[in-house]
């Protein structure tokens, strides 16, 4: 299998950025009884590090499904996904937990943070199963906190927490580990306006100053403003894949 | 490719894991609290039925020589009627070496020394084995093996050597039926019947002699009477003629002989309409509702027995050797005889089985468990299927599989302990609070306390491994799912 694959540069000669994520004829099937469902139909795609990429599509899309293959959440029906060119298919399931604990940070549209547990309680919990000892976890989550300004309500659980709070505490959460790939599902689609502006900020500093790489399903047409690359998905497949400026230069013709 | 530097997720220590499952119960306290309210019924159903059989077996050996007291009368008086059955007689011979009073009564009305009567006991035990095999047998099986004879018959009938042909024959074609013992050790059995059975005749002889003995005594005095002086010399008539009779026996025989005699005394004057009627007064009921155990209530009370010694006076009734004082204590006797019989009757079954709670009770308590694994399963997969979003998440995280599971091991564990002492207490408290309304006073005599703790740590175990057991199916689904068919399940 692997001498089939095409030989891909792990450098892109036009950046000379390196490839963070690449799929390799990625496809997902959905089998209900008889119904089958193609949620991707083979999907090649290379992103590099630092790269702030905004997917967009319909629902339905496979906008998801495409999220979650290169996030290591679900494994794909056909093809390969490789993060830090590791292929995601080989690892054991020890391997796959440290993988998302430590390379990949995820925020979701409904937030998921653990009902249980304080701000601070929830931003330490992946420090604690990649093995960082209670103290240091608890100074570096305080630190966490303090960068997306939570950190006078560290002691408060979700339910006493807003939307935009929370999902702050969830972006504070996702960089527990150092990650170098963020990965946000819908991260605003919850909020309103003036809070999605402030989540926006903090991703768009994150990127900028941390260098981290974001990859970012939204509907949200401010996104278009801060990202590097967009993507459009429609029906399994990437309809197309532009730079920012190309689509701005389109969006001003239509204007 | 460049080589692969992920390495394999650490392992949380026990206490972080236990410090966050603990988390997750404190947070979902009513949850928690319905799964336990689930563990708990089920415990204190299996703790109940453990309580009320532990106290009723401890009941029952505490009041069984009371009971055998009560039955004392009527069994000498049936001893001295007639010759006893040839099993019974086995059955003396079949236990002689483990009563010495049965041992001197055998030896005087057979006749024999006692080392005939102690040889023959294992001969006994053995005729009694094979009489029962062949009383279980059904009739036409038995028709073919041994034809019309029935009990002790039999070994006689197979005494002829056509008829033992005949029995080994059929008894080889008959694959249905396992003989219990060896062929050989039967016939071994059946050649030293007819000694036995010599030495059972003449006991049957010596009893009858000694019956007739007995009553050539008696003249026309009626035997329930003569059994007074059971201690005196009556008494010494028994032992003249070959009875055994302890001082034990003696004493039981004639107080139990003499309080009957005055109980039937009192128990006749609900005949008597003069008395009826003024019970019926006092009580402020119709007279025909004046029943014989509402007398005995009446009577406990000291100045209603007083008041009924008068009536019985009055109404021209023979009140010798009776006095307020003895009809009170007749009554709280009567009283006492109730709740034997209600003890005899209750803990009849008992013994046998798991913890010696009887078969049946066993089987009960089986049930329950079965009852309360399918409870708990179902409590702890509802908790489980309710929470795919928050595995999802954790899985997300870096939780490890094995961290999830022991995670909802944990938390099951401490359901199930919580559920197993509420059950403990509340099957407990309620198998005594019921077992005090049927046996009152009883239930205190022989409070089985050891056995009740066992039963409690039993329970309490039981809820905990049941929800921890119950909860690993549960648990290792969810821990197995790739974190997003997690989400998308829910």
């Amino acid at each position: 299998m692997t001498a089939t694959l095409p030989a891909s540069p792990t450098i892109d000669p036009a950046t000379s950025q390196r490839v963070i994520i690449r799929t390799v004829g990625m496809k997902k099937i959905y089998r209900r009884g008889e119904e089958i469902t193609h949620a991707l139909r083979g999907v090649d795609v290379e992103i590099y590090t630092g790269e702030f990429i905004t997917v967009m599509g319909p629902s339905g899309s496979g906008k998801s499904t495409f999220f979650n293959m290169i996030g290591a959440l679900d494994s794909p029906s056909e093809g390969r996904v490789f993060i830090d060119e590791v292929d995601v298919a080989q690892l054991t399931a020890e391997e796959l937990a440290f993988l998302r604990c430590r390379k990949i940070g995820y925020i979701f549209q409904s937030y998921n943070l653990i009902q249980y547990m304080t701000a601070l309680e929830n931003v330490t919990t992946p420090m604690a199963f990649g093995g960082v000892s209670p103290d240091v976890a608890r100074g570096r989550g305080m630190d966490l906190l303090d960068l997306v300004g939570l950190k006078p309500r560290w002691f408060h659980r979700p339910i006493e927490m807003s939307g935009g709070q929370q999902q702050r505490v969830a972006i504070a959460r996702a960089l527990a580990n150092q990650p170098s790939i963020l990965l946000c599902d819908e991260p605003t689609a919850n909020l309103d306006h003036r809070t999605g502006d402030e989540i926006l900020d903090i991703l768009q500093k994150l990127n900028k100053e941390r260098g981290v790489t974001i990859i970012c399903a939204t509907h949200d047409h401010r996104m278009m403003n801060i990202c590097d690359r967009l993507m459009w998905i429609r029906d399994g497949g990437i309809e197309r894949i532009a730079r920012r400026d190309e689509v701005q230069v389109e969006v001003g013709s239509i204007e | 490719m460049k080589p692969i530097d992920v390495k394999e997720q650490p392992i949380l220590s026990a206490g972080r894991v236990f410090q966050i499952a603990l988390s997750g119960v404190k947070y979902r306290l009513f949850r928690a609290a319905v799964t336990v309210a689930v563990i708990t019924v089920a415990m204190a159903f299996l703790m109940n039925i453990l309580t009320e059989s532990l106290i009723k077996r401890a009941v029952a050996d505490s009041v069984r020589e009371q009971i055998e007291d009560l039955r004392t009368v009527d069994a000498w008086i049936a001893k001295l009627s007639i010759p006893q059955t040839t099993e019974e007689i086995l059955e003396q011979i079949a236990s002689v070496s483990q009563s010495e009073l049965d041992l001197h009564e055998l030896v005087h009305m057979s006749g024999k020394p006692s080392e005939a009567l102690l040889a023959a006991e294992p001969v006994a035990r053995d005729a009694l084995f094979y009489l029962r095999f062949f009383n279980d047998m059904n009739f036409g099986r038995r028709r073919v093996l041994v034809g019309s004879a029935e009990a002790t018959r039999i070994f006689d009938h197979l005494q002829t050597p056509a008829a033992w042909q005949t029995f080994t024959a059929n008894l080889a074609d008959m694959h249905t039926i396992r003989f219990p013992a060896a062929v050989e050790d039967f016939e071994a059995f059946l050649a030293a019947w007819p000694d036995l059975r010599s030495l059972v005749a003449s006991v049957r002889d010596g009893q009858a002699r000694a019956i007739r003995h007995v009553q050539r005594n008696l003249g026309d005095t009626p035997l329930a009477q003569a059994l007074r002086a059971a201690d005196g010399p009556f008494g010494e008539v028994l032992r003249e003629a070959g009875f055994a009779l302890s001082e034990r026996q003696a004493a039981t025989l004639s107080t139990e002989v003499e309080r009957l005699e005055a109980i039937q005394r009192i128990e006749g004057t609900i005949n008597n309409p003069g008395i009826r009627q003024a019970v019926a007064a006092d009580r402020d009921v119709l007279p025909g509702d004046v029943s014989m155990q509402l007398i005995w209530g009446l009577l406990r009370q000291r100045d209603r027995s007083e008041w009924f010694y008068d009536l019985m006076a009055e109404h021209g009734l023979n009140v010798d050797q009776l006095s307020p004082q003895r009809i009170e204590e007749l009554a709280a006797h009567q009283g006492h005889v109730r709740l034997l019989k209600i003890a005899e009757r209750q803990t009849t079954g008992a013994g046998g089985g798991f913890m010696d709670i009887g078969p049946r009770m066993t089987w009960l308590a089986m049930v329950s468990m079965l009852v309360c694994a399918v409870g708990i399963t179902n409590a702890m997969l509802m908790s489980v299927t309710e929470r795919f979003r928050e595995i999802a998440t954790l899985k997300c995280l870096g939780a490890l599989d094995g961290f999830i599971m022991v995670v909802f091991l944990i938390e099951a564990g401490i359901l199930g302990i919580v559920g197993g002492i509420g059950g403990a207490i509340i099957g407990l408290l309620l198998g005594f609070v019921r077992m005090l309304f049927t046996f009152q006073s009883l239930a205190f005599n022989a409070f089985p306390l050891t056995q009740l703790l066992y039963a409690g740590l039993i329970s309490i175990g039981l809820g905990m491994i049941l929800a921890a057991v119950a909860a690993v199916y549960p648990s290792m689904r969810a821990a197995r799912l790739a974190p997003m068919e997690a989400m998308r399940i829910e």
